[in-house]
């Protein structure tokens, strides 16, 4: 039987009568904290857990990330004690099991009695802090976030092999190692290399000879201007883009609340389209976040708000706790500030979710700020066409009622009959599914396309084998696209065993820092705002959700970074690595750039120049840096093995789009239709090009998986590209490769004589004419061999992947 | 004895040690525990197996049958009702007298090289986030699996095969996430026992094998051409080394994941199932040098009748994962490898719909053969009624925390720096479990 607490507060003794002392500390305390707490808290580990640290007396004092854990002589105010006693569920200590109750009375007792501990007090200057990272004012003077005062081209020796001022910067590097660039790359290397760069597949062979054929020095331009009015550009590099806003056509499962995304291609098309038609950065991004808030966007544009429209989120079963849903509502709105913060700017803000950010200058708070804008920020299928904005605010809100409503009626409906009350809870959700059809019906006249596309929530559930059900994964092409809308969305658990969302359309909502990323442990609200270290002035974002202030801030407050960010990435896909080789981390973890002088002249001028995306292409591609060989040369290779000093432009395998593309190009199978639902790539007679291939983040193609296709559940930093036997089994074995090597086979068979088969077999796929010896091999070959297996000979080679 | 049986067959296989590549390096540079397992076999069964029919037997859900006494009333994903006592009865079995459940024969019979996780917990009472837990650590959908982890600390033993197969196990089983992709799980169905039609790509439909070593020849030569005129780089080489090396894949794959070369008195040891057959080809992979396999078996999801669902399917399994544990042992290569049982989370000792049990995560069974782990003992110990762990529980984080221990492994020095942070199979959390170890 335990005593009184109030016993052993009055007496200052413990259960078994011993003093309360230092002896007590070391006998029945020490001990206990030594066996079970330091491993994670203790003053010799780097990062303590929650920051707090038991094994000396000034850690156990101050206490952890949250406060102190003891209040001498109130165990009932001492958090240590309600870890220990398993009280609340979300703070349990030890969490490999609860102690004792005779050691938890011990330890209730100690801090009864004033919780003596007669530990020595740290020498000065021996205290462990947590680790803590930039301070918001010391981040003000990082470089990342100064502004971009263009630095003065750095004088050169070489002085004629500048063709823009960036080559000023690249050569200058170089000379101060005493090394030289590399000279010009052949014309025929040129005009490959700018195909695969801009519109993504190889050149044929009489574009190759076109360009070769015209010596003037206009020819190089002119042909850049050529590609980068081409449709098959913003295929290119959309596609590009498409890894840094991890485009996904679904989720990583798909369930009654994370269905597949129909009109996620809506949003593919018009990042192409946008692209084409040179969208200043600016704008290309704020019309992602946030068109819908825009007056001068058309709603065409609003097909870019599959940004966030049609990102990972997860399935929420309305049979779990409030807790755990609200958990998961937490994670979708880390997956937006992680893509937006990383992705957009370089920073890794979702590493405060749990702790101020151990290495930048990012409080928790500042987490939370961007937090409370995706917490205001609902996913919906929004119509195409135009709408009365009361009519379609109603809309949006009914259509996520109805999914709810539905998903949880039949839940119940199809379930065991065991739970309590399930018949008068069904009853209920199908009576308001029937008031909010009669209410949707009554648009029929005006909006029957709206009314369409609730039908399904109210229609009787098909039963099983009446034909084939809609396929989970199956694009639509009714009017509509996948968006979002400001409404602040709560958890609403008030019935204890089914918890429904609760979407306030209009409603901002101001989120509390959850204490160590826990929703079951809230602290303070912090008000929607912009991160501290990047604001200028109120950094408050609102009214509504503040996605538009949000967009806004980034192209005035935080505009020099996201120039940065930007330049570097578009750097890093003309030359294969970025000058900060960390794309999406500016941060004190990232790499600094090799050349940030001159990162920092190019984001200057991108700004000046409109944030032209063509712009900067076009200024990259007329550089002598650019133009340079890719040929290795053994000193240099020695000196700089990773070409980190741009003495040549390193070469590389083309990614899967280009392979591929070229691929079906070469075999004159190439389909260019452009635009509309997403086919599988995996399927031998798609010959669409691979960026309408359906990018799945439940079931990526095998294709682009070993091919080093981002994860499309994250924002791309960039491609790290392998080499792996099961990319060359593809080459060797597949459906797919077989059938482009026996369509040129095909249209080269009826060419009189073997030589010139040959000869057009090898300008269709290595776009240029075979030397003797090759001739030579590819006789003895055919001796025994097929014309069909000897293109596909050629276009296993490492000539035909390589980007030179 | 083992080690000479596996030279045998790498040299069989023409495993080119220092190819270096194309095939999986190890990365990890930590400190190397005392750990000896070198590879992995993880039986996944979806849906949850109940622990109170099969591993922790409760004389007490007898007594309180169809009553919800207290520390009954915990939340699971669907309402339930009373207590449920087992219909199977329990016998001690091994040195040690470890309880296990009659309508385990097999697995009984070879308990002494088990350890039984009976206080194992999980933190999610729904299937998909608990398997992604189960797998990565985390519920989130976007992080790699322990198998890409392991392959990606360990790298590959068969240049020649991949180093992380995965058996009808799909999504978080096989996702190498931000890790590079050669360390995802190579998915494979096992319907078809056929490895050419298991494998896509594995081999060339139109040609022989004299044409293709003809092409693959013509390619050689042309790319050595090619490779001497730009110069050396080490792309161009490493592609001719894997070009090689998929050429290679092709025979040393077709025979690998050819389970019907098995005898036909192993094939009957595994019993001819589809989980008998996956546990077999898991064996024939490490035995290569594939580093992970993990095998999903169907479904463990048992709402409703259960008694007549397990009376069905238990005898396979139990006759499948006996048989892998005997035929690793009798390989000699128990001790070297690791072989996992269990699922996303276990079942309620309260029914549901009288017949079924639902989702539990507040406790459950699993356990670990081989790999080091210490056999015929029973590690932990749920409540009364098998609901909820109580006693040194144990973590999915410090499952995986010992495992990487067993693999040599220091669960907080297997990290991969991605999106500005150090990377962790167990992020902030994880313990090693000494007691299981032998």
């Amino acid at each position: 039987m335990l005593r009184p607490l109030w016993l052993t507060i009055a007496t200052g003794v413990s259960l078994l009568g011993q003093p309360v002392d230092s002896k007590f500390f070391e006998a029945r305390i020490r001990p206990v904290l030594a066996t079970h707490c330091y491993s994670c808290h203790s003053a010799k580990s780097k990062a303590p857990m929650g920051g707090l640290v038991l094994d000396t007396k000034d850690g156990l004092a101050a206490g952890g990330v949250n406060g102190p854990i003891v209040a001498p002589g109130k165990p009932a105010a001492s958090r240590l004690l309600t870890a220990l006693r398993y009280a609340d569920p979300h703070l349990q200590m030890p969490p490999t099991g609860k102690l004792a109750a005779a050691v938890i009375a011990d330890f209730e007792a100690w801090i009864a009695a004033g919780a003596v501990d007669p530990r020595a007090a740290a020498a000065p200057g021996t205290v462990t802090t947590p680790l803590r990272g930039m301070s918001v004012e010391a981040g003000r003077q990082w470089w990342a976030f100064q502004p971009l005062t263009p630095a003065a081209a750095p004088p050169v020796r070489q002085a004629a092999w500048p063709r823009k001022p960036l080559d000023a910067f690249v050569l200058a590097k170089l000379e101060a190692g005493g090394f030289r660039p590399s000279p010009a790359a052949d014309r025929r290397t040129l005009v490959r290399r700018a195909y695969i760069d801009l519109v993504g597949f190889q050149p044929t062979y009489e574009e190759v000879e076109a360009f070769a054929a015209d010596p003037s020095p206009e020819a190089w331009p002119k042909l850049i201007d050529k590609l980068l009015a081409l449709p098959q550009y913003g295929e290119r590099w959309g596609r590009h883009w498409m890894d840094v806003a991890r485009y996904g056509e679904d989720n990583a499962t798909a369930e009654a609340t994370n269905q597949p995304y129909p009109y996620a291609w809506r949003y593919r098309d018009w990042i192409i389209e946008a692209i084409n038609r040179d969208v200043p950065y600016d704008r290309f991004v704020k019309l992602q976040l946030a068109a819908d808030l825009m007056p001068d966007a058309p709603r065409n544009d609003w097909r870019a708000l599959g940004y966030l429209g049609a990102a990972p989120v997860y399935h929420k079963d309305q049979r779990l706790s409030a807790d755990v849903i609200g958990g998961f509502l937490a994670d979708d709105w880390d997956e937006r500030i992680d893509a937006v913060t990383r992705g957009l700017l370089g920073m890794t803000v979702a590493c405060a979710r749990c702790h101020d950010h151990k290495f930048d200058p990012i409080p928790t708070k500042d987490y939370y700020g961007l937090a409370g804008v995706f917490a205001s920020t609902a996913r919906t299928e929004r119509p195409l066409f135009a709408v009365d904005p009361a009519v379609e605010a109603r809309y949006l809100w009914v259509q996520r009622r109805l999914i709810d409503l539905r998903y949880s009626a039949n839940l119940l409906t199809n379930e065991a009959s065991t739970v309590v009350g399930s018949e008068q809870r069904v009853a209920k959700w199908k009576a308001e599914i029937e008031t909010l059809k009669s209410e949707v019906l009554t648009l029929q006249a005006r909006y029957p396309a709206l009314v369409a596309s609730l039908e399904r929530y109210w229609a009787p559930p098909e039963p099983r084998g009446a034909g084939p059900r809609r396929r989970g994964n199956a694009a639509s092409t009714e009017p509509f696209m996948n968006a979002v809308y400001d409404a602040a969305q709560y958890v609403d658990g008030t019935d204890a065993h089914y918890t429904f969302l609760d979407y306030r359309p209009g409603e901002a909502r101001d989120v509390p820092v959850f204490r160590n990323g826990n929703v079951a442990t809230p602290g303070a609200i912090v008000p929607r705002h912009f991160l501290s270290v990047l604001a200028r002035g109120d950094n408050r974002l609102g009214p509504g959700s503040g996605r538009r202030e949000l967009a806004e801030r980034i192209f005035t407050d935080a505009a020099p970074l996201a120039a940065r960010v930007m330049v570097n990435r578009v750097w890093g896909w003309h030359f294969g690595r970025p000058l900060a080789a960390t794309a999406s981390d500016f941060g004190v973890q990232g790499e600094a750039p090799t050349h940030p002088e001159l990162l920092t002249y190019l984001a200057g001028e991108f700004v000046a120049h409109g944030w032209s995306l063509k712009w900067l292409n076009r200024e990259i591609m007329t550089s002598s840096a650019y133009q340079q060989a890719s040929r290795p040369r053994p000193e240099m290779m020695k000196a700089d093995p990773t070409n980190a000093l741009l003495w040549r432009v390193a070469p590389r395998r083309m990614d899967i789009e280009a392979y591929r593309d070229t691929l079906l190009r070469a075999s004159g199978r190439l389909d260019h239709t452009a635009g509309g639902p997403s086919q599988d790539i995996d399927a031998p007679e798609n010959v669409r090009r691979t960026v309408y291939g359906r990018v799945s983040r439940n079931r990526l193609s095998a294709l682009l998986k070993n091919y080093d296709f981002p994860d499309p559940m994250q924002s791309s930093g960039g491609r790290d590209l392998t080499t792996t036997s099961l990319q060359q089994l593809f080459v060797l074995n597949s459906q797919f490769v077989q059938d482009a090597a026996a369509a040129i086979a095909k249209a080269v068979h009826d060419i009189p004589t073997e030589p010139r088969r040959l000869r057009e077999l090898y300008r269709r796929l290595l776009g240029r004419d075979p030397n003797p010896a090759e001739l030579d091999l590819a006789r003895r070959f055919l001796a025994k061999g097929t014309l069909t297996e000897y293109a596909h000979v050629l276009l296993s080679t490492n000539e035909e992947i390589l980007w030179p | 004895m083992a080690l000479a049986r596996r030279e045998l067959l790498q040299a069989a296989f023409g495993l080119l040690g220092n190819l270096g590549v194309g095939a999986a390096m190890g990365h990890y540079t930590g400190q190397r525990t005392p750990g000896k397992a070198k590879r992995v076999i993880s039986l996944f069964l979806a849906g949850g197996p109940s622990q109170v029919d099969l591993f922790d037997p409760k004389p007490l859900l007898v007594k309180y049958q169809g009553q919800r006494p207290g520390g009954v009333e915990l939340r699971t994903e669907r309402q339930t009702g009373g207590l449920m006592p087992t219909p199977f009865s329990f016998s001690r079995r091994g040195r040690n007298g470890v309880e296990v459940s009659d309508i385990l024969p097999r697995l009984g019979a070879v308990i002494d090289e088990i350890s039984v996780i009976r206080s194992m917990y999980s933190f999610n009472p729904t299937h998909t986030p608990a398997s992604s837990l189960y797998h990565t650590g985390t519920i989130l959908a976007n992080r790699p699996s322990i198998g890409s982890w392991v392959s990606y600390g360990l790298g590959a033993e068969n240049q020649n095969l991949p180093s992380f197969v995965a058996l009808n196990a799909n999504g978080p089983a096989a996702r190498s996430a931000f890790l590079p992709a050669e360390h995802q799980g190579m998915p494979l169905n096992t319907a078809d026992l056929e490895p050419e039609k298991m494998i896509p790509n594995l081999r060339n439909r139109a040609l022989d094998a004299a044409a293709q070593q003809r092409q693959l020849d013509a390619v050689q030569a042309l790319n050595r051409r090619f490779n001497e005129s730009f110069g050396p780089d080490d792309y161009l080489s490493g592609r001719i080394a894997s070009m090689e090396a998929a050429y290679r894949m092709q025979f040393a794959a077709t025979d690998a994941f050819d389970i019907r070369k098995e005898s036909a008195e192993t094939r009957a040891l595994y019993g001819e199932t589809p989980l008998g057959n996956s546990c077999l080809l898991a064996r024939r992979l490490v035995e290569r040098g594939v580093r992970f396999v993990s095998v999903g078996s169907g479904d463990w999801d048992d709402h409703k009748g259960i008694e007549a669902a397990y009376k069905k399917k238990i005898p396979a399994m139990d006759q499948a994962a006996a048989g892998l544990i005997t035929d690793l042992k009798r390989r000699g290569m128990l001790e070297e490898t690791l072989v996992v049982w269990g699922g996303e989370f276990g079942r309620t000792p309260v029914s549901e719909s009288g017949t079924g049990r639902d989702h539990n995560p507040y406790g459950f069974t699993m356990w670990v053969a081989g790999g080091g782990f210490r056999g015929g003992i029973a590690h932990g110990a749920t409540d009364d009624f098998g609901f909820k762990a109580v006693e040194s529980r144990v973590s999915i984080h410090d499952l995986h925390a010992t495992m990487l221990y067993a693999l040599g492994l220091d669960h907080t020095q297997l990290t991969y720096r991605y999106a500005g942070r150090d990377f962790r199979l167990t992020d902030v959390f994880g313990t090693v479990v000494k007691g299981v170890l032998a």
